[in-house]
């Protein structure tokens, strides 16, 4: 396997392949309505999304210029996500919609499940293959690279890869890699120091 | 009208849980549903019949007509000031 591309998302900026395209300005409280509208994206569904569907979408735009491989209606790609607490921020908000108020929330209850996510990027990029979505403790290389392989041994070509967390239960972050079923192999250690990398930008 | 229409602008916002959108991104004559406008969908015009009742008193009795109420903030601040008690 090989890795065609990676991006990455947190309140620092964005960045693809380890260089940065956008920077944030310090305590940006709406950093990804600012990475939006500095990466002049024309998606107005964006702005119905909850977070995790927002930073997916930015992270996968950034990463589009990787996909020259990946043709419309691909279904030889395996959408791979995870994350460390499911959809519990939408969640909240929805009881929030209707313990007080008594009227709940529509558009808060579409996106009361993780996985809304790989449907918003299978929907934009009508993508018909296979997808996942794990609730881990942390990001775990060693489970996704498990994963891809088995992935690829069912006879899928790719796997767009994402980690949609936090640090420390604190800082947002949202990791693409797009791997290529193709010969050579990811070490667990590789997709560490990806990961470490961005962190430390 | 004009502070029918800033009032408007900051309850869609708030109904409709736009967090990331202020209320100057909502443009008066725009469509508010589809890709050319903020991009809402059928879902959201539950959210907005929920809207109008709750802040307004209005119920929509004719859900065929509500694409055309519903069709930009303009027409749906006139629809409001012509059927508010």
């Amino acid at each position: 396997m090989k890795i065609l591309g990676h991006s990455f998302i947190n309140r620092k900026g964005a960045f693809l392949n380890g260089k940065e395209v956008v920077s944030c300005p310090e305590n940006e409280a709406k950093f990804l309505r600012h990475i939006y509208k500095a990466l002049e994206v024309n998606y107005p569904k964006f702005y119905k999304m909850d977070t995790l569907s927002k930073s997916v979408i930015l992270a996968d735009f950034i990463l589009s210029p990787t996909y020259t491989d990946l043709t419309e209606q691909e279904d030889k790609l395996q959408l791979l996500f995870a994350n460390d607490e499911s959809s519990k921020r939408t969640d909240l908000s929805f009881i929030e919609s209707y313990v007080p108020k008594e009227a709940a929330s529509p558009s808060l209850f579409v996106y009361t499940l993780p996985n809304i996510l790989t449907g918003e990027l299978s929907i934009k990029h009508k993508w018909y293959g296979e997808n996942t979505f794990f609730i881990l403790d942390k990001f775990n290389a060693e489970f996704y690279l498990e994963q891809i392989r088995m992935s690829f041994s069912r006879g899928n070509e790719y796997c767009l890869c994402g980690w949609i967390g936090s640090v420390d239960k604190k800082n947002e972050e949202c990791f693409l890699f797009l791997l290529s079923k193709s010969e050579g192999e990811v070490t667990f250690n590789e997709l560490e120091n990806i990961l470490n990398t961005y962190r430390n930008e | 009208m004009s502070s029918l229409k800033e009032n408007l602008k900051v309850q869609i916002i708030e109904q409709l849980n736009l967090e990331d959108l202020s209320p100057a991104d909502i443009v008066d004559d725009a469509p508010l549903f589809g890709d050319d406008g903020l991009g809402l969908d059928s879902i959201d015009a539950l959210e907005f019949i929920v809207l109008l009742d709750s802040e307004y008193g209005i119920k929509i009795e004719d859900p065929a007509g509500a694409r055309e109420i519903f069709y930009s903030l303009n027409s749906l601040a006139s629809f409001i000031e012509s059927n508010q008690k």
